[in-house]
């Protein structure tokens, strides 16, 4: 591409030159030469004008080869262009007839100079060409430094991805300030990458990065920012069906390699990572999220970095730029979640059990205990009958009219809403030669579609870079701080599990529900003495009072000084602090203040008293962390040695997060005065319905807690000739782990990497991929489990004992041997594109080994310790990584297409601790590693259908056919236990497709999920008997009559419910669903209005856009209704959004 | 350039030295403790926190007492039983059937590791001003250790006797916190050896007194009642006279049954004037497996007394109806015990010590020495004025007295398998016979299913050897 213009260029000026020759008169000359060497050149001149020509030793060696074509030209001209690049000069001598040949006088210049972009953004890594003598390569600021010894008036600039251009070298002291235009349709754009320590290009790198640009993150419209890599970034997987206590996290940056360690991936905003919410991060003022995936990219993070690392960069002011306003608002609407989703016994079905239960006398123990547990209206309707106190048909009529109602119809109307999120965000930025700012302020209001349940956000952050002494000393300020609001008022449900609970009469009006004790007795309870004991879920919905307020700070400061050319060194400051207050207001009127209220009320022969105080009760929780960060750092970014170039970064941080967590109770709480009543917490009172005695409950407590690492640093890459890089890095964490040894407090740790860019040898002859990387990377990453030690560690018991003293527990046996999880990383890549880019990817392939995992193993009881956690596990994943794009014209229309692919499949390899039955392994609620399997895995009892005679479910054990429910669940057996795959899905990824036509644009995102499994829930019958779960309409295909067994897989009802015979067919083969299903994700439409084809618009740019996101499955591998990503609770219900952004 | 490069150096030297700061100043930085509810246990009050623990201290086996004689089971109720209480009550050859995790033996290996933790925190130096909290901790830890390791040797080890000293059947004896080094069984000298060297220098370190508010912190006369305890278990029995009249020397108050409520569900209050160390029996689902929920109270009414036992008792015996709902003629259960719960005590009291230092007697040929502690001790458990007082003619009448006593006094408080074991080896030849439905279970005198078996978690992980039950 760069020799057509020089070709041009060299045209130009030849022609200029020649006007002028004829003007002059002289000596002319035609000649043409192709790639001929100078001293051919010469010999041609001699040949033709009998100019002789003599040079210093060895200059023809040295000389360049020329091509041209002339006719009629001097002598003069010709020999002006031939030495033209040439690192000689000539000297005509007409009296003598000869062409005297010097090497080119030296004269030592620098040059300084700034390459940027057409939007003002430095462009780092441009070559800088002072031909036949120097050359120099930009850094990442633009900022340039050319030695050059000879005295040729021009510059060639070249940058991979722009246009190159030829330059007039300015006049001595005088900066050179160029705008590069980037290049439509360049080969692979090189994305500037944010490791947290530097910035580089992805294509000088050796690991793998994943890059989400600004576009891509506003194409989604969402208030928190990590919702916006979801599906749009290779290898993140957003786990969707989190189970509580089984440290799972959300989001996991290529599968899993620890087991009790942190399982989350550390993220890192602007420079340090964030120990507060993301929550509190608008959006709107990040420019980019980068994810380290491999051991190269991420072990600079060190012990931080086992789970990858989120890398998220906030936007900032560019040099020499005129303010530029942006103003960016949407609203979202959030249509109502479907109710009916998950399925549940009709209220019909649900009283025809109970009716069942009753005839078998499943009731008799609890009807004659007035203040017994709550029974449901059809109960106590049923025991009226039986008792006589009311007419059986009268009952009857009750209760069929009871069969048609349904909870979900109430809670949708009173306790769900569409929901309604508004989002407005304002920018300021530019900067002048010396300074760049940028400033914002943001505004969130949603409201849930939880009725009563909202959040606010407040954002303001600046960003300011100052050029204290030009090019030498920068400082940058920045701050950043979120106010927001939760109000947690709807507990979303009714905590009622029978079916036909009316929650509000015609009118609206709040109807109490069976809840905890007996409506009889809660209508009579007290004569008058006590509160009213009813519980109205309407109402408590209408009196909650509860919220969160976040407030978060973060100030950052700056310091950069050049030491000499590409050494500067660094100093960062952060400074962060977040104060959550969740406060928990239970007013006289909810049913929480007035049951404990009523509960401790005593009666000592008709004199009524009230250790619980008749007011409200205000129960708050109060967290801050106060956040300290500082590092040094040098860095080196310039070339080293002939054709090379170093960017090299070491430096020392220093990291201290002190917490504190509190909870107070008051009782007695007046909201208008701030006041409270002081309760007696020592004494016991008795119970009024139980009659046990109790104290009052304490809630006050206090926790500090303290982080605090120390690291060393250091990474560096090599590139040489542009095409082969080495990288290496290390790291040391020291942290103040409770106990962990001294020796140990610390954690080296490496990383290593060889980069080769084929493409760019000159064997290399495949026209049709132009570019073509290979890259491998090894090293080690680390993580933290924070709950260990090599010492013995004792933890005070939160309550006393029974002689009032405190006691403290031993958590830690001690344990000199412990060591720092690892997490070993090797990953080789292909980077490539074809001609015009119009089809690039990359494919990367992976193994990461969990090293040393803390783990659980048995240990002779005999030591004192049953279980002993240490470093007695490993895992391996196994993972593969595809990124390919498209870009294509098709007549007016360009599409562009994205296919991500991610494969990865983890497997504990060894554990050693083995449960003693496979009952233990059916459980989803707790972490039972299995080696050889993945760590979080589904598995079942093998189902041998249903008994003909009398429906009950069949299982294997040891090979034999087996109704004994107890010893299947109970086996030590594990050939009876049949895996049947990952929880989380191996397979996922997306397929984006973008369609542009003039000023429309149109992007749709699918969803994938593969290769995983879930179990689904049926009928519990004794779990529904005990009114702990709502059933299933599994239910009207239970097994009633022999022959059924052929066509359903239900077992038959039986009484007295069997725990085992029900635990067994929930957790046998039968119930497990493949997981695979292929989904919508969203659709954005958008039209530009720009100032180019509307000359009178008033502003730069209206970018106008509609979108639609949880749209809905598309495909799915189950046929039970259920949505494998919400296998419990409700979908994400299909949310609109319009928004506007417009830039001034 | 080479300016430049002189800079550089200075800068660099600039970073090295910042750097050799942080160095410098990070050990403090680096200490802070991560929560202020954790630490490592390095002060005297860490380690008095951890021995306060009542959750781990302060509970005995149950297995024993559940081998012994002073209850029985119904048939019906049996068969709801956990297959090990169902085998401990047959005496079956394999009590544990392969199922881990015996609280019997883990709970008192893990009051050996808390009291180690202590003992190897605690040093040998006490600062000047802390004598006496830390020769209080160093003998509470000694105390602690010596009464798990009594416990566990009651069960899983034979008997003492002198012809079995070098014995390699003794219990394994972790005297450090360090869990690496594996376990092996001691001979049976020298677990008695320890296990009395333990309390003698307990007895020196434990401050004098007479038992406070804190009954899980014991006092040097509980030192001295254990040691009673001890040597009469090894049949030295003027030893064991001897400690229990120097711990009565010093404390000898009893409870009058007469000032009690006998209509209480828990007549006995936790601060008790007897009690000199507070105990009870394992009870509940300690760790993953419910552990004999029958003996520990869990269904006391199914937990039947033996009916030889509970005819024993006169009914002007106040304790018919305060250890006991006395419900005639064979359907009396447990009542609240010294432990103010529905859990049996499993501590150390002063009517033990009357009872020891009266068998001393007897066994001395001191039938009145004898007799006259039996006279104390009863004239407070009858109702009052109404104890005839015994009168015997011989000191083996007297023995005979004391036994019976000691039997009706001291039931479900885990000393019967211990006594069983030492009056077989006596001479008393017992057999002990267990009904169900029809089907009569024995255990001969001196069998070897006296000693209960180790827990199979225990020899898998472990070189123990297990003991031989044929």
């Amino acid at each position: 591409m760069r020799t057509p213009n020089l070709a041009v260029f060299l045209l130009c000026v030849c022609l200029i030159k020649c006007r002028i020759v004829f003007a002059q008169g002289g000596v002319l000359i035609s000649l043409s030469e192709r790639n001929a060497s100078l001293e051919k050149v010469l010999q041609d001149i001699r040949d033709q004008t009998g100019f002789a020509y003599y040079g210093e030793g060895g200059w023809p060696e040295i000389a360049r080869p020329v091509s041209f074509s002339f006719k009629n030209v001097t002598l003069e001209q010709l020999l002006d262009l031939c030495f033209r690049d040439q690192p000689l000069v000539y000297k005509l001598d007409i009296p003598n007839r000869t062409i005297n040949v010097f090497l080119r006088p030296r004269q030592e210049r620098v040059i300084n100079g700034i390459i940027q972009d057409e939007n003002l953004e430095p462009i780092g890594g441009a070559n800088i060409i002072a031909p036949g003598d120097a050359s120099a390569i930009s850094k990442d600021d633009g900022q340039f430094a050319l030695h050059t010894y000879y005295s040729d008036p021009r510059l060639f600039v070249t940058s991979i991805g722009f246009e190159s251009q030829v330059v007039a070298m300015p006049p001595d002291g005088q900066k050179l300030v160029l705008t590069l235009k980037s290049k439509v349709g360049e080969m692979k754009e090189a994305e500037v990458v944010h490791t947290g320590y530097q910035t580089m290009k992805d294509n000088a790198a050796t690991g793998s990065f994943d890059f989400v640009d600004n576009d891509l993150l506003n194409r989604r419209v969402s208030t928190n920012i990590m919702d916006r890599i979801d599906g749009v970034t290779s290898s993140v997987l957003f786990n969707k069906n989190v189970v509580l206590g089984t440290n799972q996290s959300t989001i996991t940056v290529r599968g899993r390699s620890t087991i009790y360690g942190n399982p989350n991936p550390l993220v890192v905003v602007d420079n340090f990572p964030y120990p507060g919410d993301l929550n509190n991060i608008n959006p709107a003022d990040v420019e980019s999220i980068t994810i380290l995936k491999d051991a190269a990219a991420a072990a600079i993070w060190g012990a931080f970095s086992g789970n990858g690392v989120i890398v998220i960069t906030t936007r900032k002011g560019r040099l020499n730029q005129a303010p530029k306003i942006s103003f960016n608002s949407s609203v979202t609407t959030g249509w109502k979640p479907n109710l009916y989703y998950q399925p549940i016994l009709s209220s019909s079905d649900y009283i025809d059990i109970e009716e069942y239960l009753f005839q078998q006398g499943y009731y008799s123990p609890s009807l004659p205990v007035p203040n017994g547990p709550a029974l449901t209206p059809v109960v106590e309707l049923l025991g009226q009958v039986a008792n006589g106190t009311l007419d059986s048909a009268d009952g009857y009529a009750q209760i069929n009219a009871l069969r048609k109602v349904d909870t979900r119809k109430d809670l949708d109307r009173y306790f769900y809403q569409h929901s309604l999120n508004s989002q407005y965000a304002l920018n300021v930025s530019g900067g002048g030669t010396q300074d760049q700012y940028y400033l914002s302020a943001g505004y969130d209001q949603n409201q849930a579609n939880l009725v009563r349940n909202e959040y606010d956000r407040v954002t303001l952050t600046g960003k300011n870079s100052y050029q204290v002494i030009p090019s030498k000393l920068e400082l940058t300020t920045g701050f950043a701080f979120t106010a927001s609001s939760t109000y947690l008022n709807n507990p979303a449900g009714s905590d009622v599990i029978y079916p036909y609970a009316q929650l509000a009469d015609a009118q609206g009006n709040a109807l109490p529900v069976a809840y905890q004790l007996r409506l009889p007795y809660v209508d009579t309870v007290g004569g008058g003495q006590l509160l009213d004991w009813h519980y109205r879920p309407l109402q408590e919905l209408r009196n909650a009072d509860n919220k969160l307020t976040l407030t978060d700070y973060r100030i950052d400061i700056g310091l950069r000084y050049a030491i000499v050319k590409g050494l500067d060194a660094r100093i960062y400051y952060q400074f962060g602090r977040g104060d959550s207050d969740l406060v928990y207001y239970y007013s006289p009127q909810t049913w929480f203040a007035r049951n404990l209220i009523n509960e401790y009320t005593q009666n000592n022969g008709g004199v009524f008293s009230f250790p619980v105080p008749r007011g409200g009760i205000l129960d708050e929780t109060m967290n801050t962390y106060t956040a300290n960060n500082v590092r040094a750092q040098l860095n080196y970014n310039d070339s080293l040695f002939k054709h090379g170039r170093l960017n090299m970064i070491g430096g020392a941080e220093v990291r201290d997060i002190e917490g504190s967590d509190r909870t107070n109770w008051l009782y007695g709480y007046n909201p208008g005065m701030g006041s409270s009543v002081p309760v007696d917490y020592v004494d016991l009172f008795q119970q009024y319905t139980s009659g046990a005695y109790q104290q009052i409950p304490y809630g006050d407590a206090k926790i500090g807690t303290s982080e605090r690492y120390l690291s060393y640093y250091t990474n560096a890459e090599y590139t040489y000739f542009g095409r082969y890089m080495v990288s290496g890095s290390v790291r040391r964490d020291e942290s103040n782990l409770l106990g962990v040894r001294g020796n140990q407090k610390g954690v080296p740790l490496w990383s290593a990497g060889l980069g080769w860019e084929l493409s760019r040898e000159k064997f290399y002859h495949l026209d049709q991929l132009p570019y073509l990387k290979l890259r491998v990377t090894d090293g080690y990453n680390g993580n933290i489990d924070r709950s260990v030690s090599a010492y013995t560690t004792a933890s005070i018991n939160t309550a006393p004992n029974r002689y009032n003293a405190v006691f403290s527990n031993i958590v830690n046996p001690p344990n000199p041997d412990l060591r720092w999880e690892r997490v070993h990383i090797v990953n080789a890549g292909l980077d490539f594109a074809t001609a015009g880019n119009r089809l690039g990817g990359s494919l990367e392939y992976y193994i990461k080994s969990g090293i040393d995992l803390i783990g659980l193993s048995p240990v002779d009881p005999t030591t004192g310790v049953s279980v002993f956690q240490g470093n007695t596990a490993n895992m391996q994943d196994h993972g593969v990584d595809l990124t390919l794009h498209t870009d294509n014209d098709l007549g007016k229309v360009h599409w562009n297409s994205v296919v991500l692919f991610s494969y990865v499949l983890d497997r504990v390899t060894k554990y050693n601790e083995k449960l003693a039955d496979v009952g233990y392994y059916l459980s989803s609620s707790t972490i039972n590693p299995l080696a050889g399997k993945p760590l979080y895995s589904v598995y079942a009892l093998r189902w041998e259908g249903l008994d003909p005679d009398s429906g009950n479910p069949q299982g294997l054990l040891n090979g034999k056919i087996s109704r004994d429910y107890g010893s299947i669940l109970g086996s030590d057996n594990f050939h009876d236990l049949v895996y049947k795959g990952p929880v989380n899905p191996p397979v996922f990824g997306s397929w984006r497709n973008s369609f542009y036509w003039k000023q429309w644009g149109l992007s749709a995102n699918i969803l994938y999920k593969f290769g995983y499994v879930f179990r689904r829930n049926s009928i519990f019958y004794y779990l529904v008997y005990t009114g702990a779960s709502q059933g299933s309409p599994d239910y009207e295909k239970r097994w009633q009559h022999p022959g059924d067994e052929q066509h359903t897989n239900v077992p038959s009802m039986t009484y007295p419910g069997v725990a085992n015979r029900d635990e067994f067919y929930q957790n046998s083969t039968v119930l497990i669903e493949k997981g695979d299903n292929i989904r919508l994700q969203d659709v954005q439409l958008s039209y530009d209005w720009t100032k180019k084809a509307h000359a009178r618009l008033p502003v730069q740019l209206i970018h106008l856009y509609v979108y639609g996101n949880n749209l809905g499955i598309l495909w799915k591998a189950n046929h039970a209704g259920i949505d494998p990503d919400y296998v419990t609770g409700m979908p994400l219900p299909r949310t609109l959004a319009v928004g506007v952004r417009v830039d001034y | 350039m080479d300016l430049d490069r002189q800079h550089t150096v200075k800068q660099l030297l600039l970073l090295v030295i910042l750097v050799g700061v942080l160095q410098a100043c990070h050990k403090g930085f680096l200490d802070a403790k991560p929560s202020t509810n954790l630490e490592v246990p390095t002060t005297l009050n860490d380690f008095q926190a951890i021995l306060d623990n009542t959750t781990v201290f302060g509970l005995v086996p149950t297995l024993g007492e559940a081998s012994a004689d002073n209850y029985f089971f119904t048939y019906p109720y049996w068969l709801t039983l956990d297959t090990r209480e169902k085998n401990a009550y047959v005496w079956a050859v394999d009590i544990f059937q392969g199922q881990g995790g015996q609280q019997d033996w883990n709970t008192p290996y893990q009051q050996v590791f808390y009291a180690n933790v202590v003992l190897d925190g605690l040093g040998s130096k006490p600062g000047p001003d802390s004598v006496a909290q830390w020769n209080a901790l160093e003998g509470a830890a000694l105390f602690l250790r010596a009464f798990a390791f009594y416990n566990i040797a009651q069960v899983f080890a034979p008997a003492y006797d002198t012809s079995l000293l070098n014995v390699p059947l003794g219990i394994p004896l972790r005297l450090h916190a360090d869990i690496n080094p594996p376990s092996s069984r001691s001979t049976i000298g020298q677990t008695y050896q320890q296990i009395i060297q333990d309390l003698d220098s307990a007895e020196f370190f434990l401050p004098s007194g007479e038992p406070n508010a804190y009954r899980n912190r014991p006092v040097r006369i509980a030192a001295q009642a254990m040691l009673a305890r001890v040597y009469l278990s090894m049949r030295s029995y003027s030893q064991a006279r001897a400690y229990a009249d120097s711990a009565l020397l010093a404390y000898s108050a009893l409870i009058d049954y007469n000032t009690l409520d006998t209509t209480m569900g828990e007549p006995i209050s936790l601060l008790n004037a007897e009690t000199l160390y507070q105990a009870s029996f394992l009870s509940g689902a300690v760790g993953s497996t419910p552990y004999l929920l029958a003996l520990a109270g869990g269904f006391y009414p199914s937990t039947r007394i033996d009916t030889g036992l509970m005819q024993s008792y006169d009914p002007n015996d106040l304790r018919r109806v305060i250890y006991y709902n006395y419900k005639p003629p064979d359907l009396s259960d447990l009542k609240g015990s010294y432990a103010n719960s529905f859990v049996p005590f499993g501590g150390l009291a002063t009517d033990e010590l009357y009872l020891i230092r009266a068998e001393g007697a007897a066994r001395a040929k001191d039938a009145i020495s004898a007799m006259a502690d039996i006279d104390t001790l009863l004239s407070k458990r009858w109702r009052t004025g109404t104890f005839p007082g015994y009168i015997v003619g011989s000191w083996q009448e007297a023995l005979d007295t004391v036994l019976l006593e000691r039997r009706k006094e001291l039931a479900f408080r885990g000393l019967r398998w211990t006594d069983l074991r030492r009056l077989n080896a006596e001479g008393a030849n017992d057999t002990l016979i267990r009904n169900l439905n029809g089907t009569l279970y024995t255990l001969a005198p001196n069998s070897d299913l006296y000693v209960l078996p180790i827990p199979p978690d225990v020899i898998s992980l472990s070189t123990i050897a297990q003991n031989v039950r044929d």
